[in-house]
């Protein structure tokens, strides 16, 4: 992921994704500076998966888990999603990949928030139930692009007709998997 | 003086024009001549070049599309070209006219590794011959063929044709897979082709100018195939061999220049920048972890 994200540094207008971007490039104003926004800001928000949710670190540290907590809040309400949502409006494959992609984003930023909300209300289970959920989301950063090569390697897709596919495929499964493991895990 | 210099100018310039006319008028009649006896066989002679001497490996093409151009015809010395595979080769020899039959005997240069020697004749509306190379160690040591001539004019408008399977054979992968059948490992071979939809014969990079959006749902194989239906329109004969399978079975394609470069409209130069810059991103992120 890492990788991913720093093909795109030094900032250029057309390397990697931005070199069938241009259309947007050049005639939507932001569309870049939101396009490195959410480059950007959206690797930190993975690396939260390391630490938030290890019950040990967090009675050891847990000073340390709510900065990284803070911080994966900020980044989330004030750029990933947004700038997100913003470049989901833009997104490859027409309207069934753009709902997706807007709909991921604005899915992602209200479980974040209500996951912030929870705990400053010192309700720890709803806070876990939607930090869970949160980064199941911020996962599909991963899982997306996972689903691309195993489906590209079964099928020759055509690339737009694929796209429309992982847009929904990055995502839905990780809501579902991380729903059925809270069922599970609160039901006690 | 001053008289006398004059009118060695005024002769001078007499003189000149007299010359002038002089040249031009043997210009004319050497025309004339040429015009009388050989105008028939001038011109681009196309079709296929069949390898009939090889060896057994199957590392070559056995049929390529050959232009063979026969420019001038002056005492049965015989001044042509041959384009076959991205190959140009001037090519020089003798005529020999009998009974309505006209017996060429040309020769490539030689400095080139595939060199040979044609000999051919044409009856009537049809050429046709043999080709040997030089070198007798070549995969391909003979070919015949039989071309008819056809007539060359740039149509922004043409296509590849709408009927015909575009998969791109010289892109064989063999994927295996293994099992235990009576104790012992056996392998299964699946092959995988590159094939494009019909959609190569819809997109015209010639006649429109293309969009992002016209270009994003299409595969590497089928974004190379419009931007070389630019080049094939131009005449371009294509080196690969991965092409020229896609182009050399088309009834209006002739190979006629190695660089056609020079003759591409802006329109045509625009998308091929468009085109090749989504052949890098598809050849980059198709099938590997990314978007």
């Amino acid at each position: 992921m890492l990788q991913i994200s720093l093909k795109y540094i030094p900032f250029q207008s057309d390397v990697a994704f931005l070199q069938i971007k241009q259309t947007e490039v050049t005639s939507i104003k932001g569309y870049l500076l939101f396009f490195y926004i959410h480059v950007c800001s959206s690797i930190f928000c993975l690396i939260a998966g390391f630490t938030q949710f290890n019950a040990i670190f967090l009675s050891k540290f847990p000073k340390i888990h709510r900065n990284i907590g803070k911080l994966y809040v900020f980044v989330v309400l004030f750029l990933a999603a947004p700038s997100g949502f913003f470049i989901g409006i833009y997104a490859n494959g027409g309207f069934y990949s753009k709902i997706a992609f807007v709909l991921l984003s604005i899915l992602w930023f209200w479980f974040t928030l209500y996951a912030f909300l929870a705990i400053k209300k010192r309700n720890p289970v709803a806070h876990k139930k939607f930090m869970y959920r949160s980064f199941a989301l911020a996962f599909s950063a991963i899982t997306l692009r996972f689903w691309k090569v195993i489906l590209v390697y079964l099928f020759q897709f055509h690339p737009i007709d694929l796209y429309q596919i992982i847009a929904w495929l990055g995502w839905i499964p990780n809501l579902i998997l991380i729903e059925m493991y809270i069922f599970k895990k609160f039901q006690q | 003086m001053k008289k006398l210099l004059l009118s060695i100018c005024i002769l001078f310039t007499i003189a000149c024009k007299k010359d002038k006319t002089s040249i031009s008028e043997v210009k004319n009649e050497k025309k004339e001549v040429q015009i009388d006896a050989n105008l028939n066989l001038y011109g681009n002679w196309v079709g296929d070049f069949v390898a009939t001497e090889h060896d057994t490996t199957d590392s070559f093409v056995r049929v390529n599309k050959i232009n063979l151009i026969i420019k001038k015809i002056e005492n049965n010395r015989v001044f042509a070209k041959s384009i076959v595979a991205g190959n140009s080769r001037t090519i020089s020899g003798t005529m020999n006219e009998n009974d309505g039959e006209f017996q060429f005997i040309l020769n490539e240069p030689g400095d080139d590794k595939y060199d040979g020697a044609f000999d051919f004749k044409i009856i009537g509306d049809t050429l046709s011959g043999t080709w040997k190379s030089f070198d007798k160690k070549l995969h391909v040591t003979g070919r015949s063929f039989k071309l008819v001539k056809q007539k060359i004019e740039y149509n922004p408008k043409l296509m590849l044709p709408a009927e015909g399977d575009y998969v791109d054979y010289f892109s064989q992968k063999i994927d295996s897979t293994s099992y235990e059948y009576d104790g012992k490992t056996e392998y299964e071979y699946a092959e995988t082709y590159r094939m494009a939809s019909d959609i190569i014969t819809k997109i015209n990079a010639s006649t429109t100018k293309l969009e992002e959006i016209d270009l994003k749902n299409l595969k590497k194989l089928e974004l190379e195939i419009i931007r070389n239906t630019i080049f094939a329109r131009h005449g371009f004969s294509f080196k690969k061999k991965s092409f020229r399978q896609f182009f050399d079975p088309v009834a209006w394609y002739v190979p006629v220049s190695n660089d056609v470069s020079a003759a591409l409209t802006s329109t045509e130069k625009s998308n091929i920048a468009l085109l090749k810059r989504f052949e890098k991103y598809a050849e980059d992120n198709y099938d590997s972890f990314g978007r």
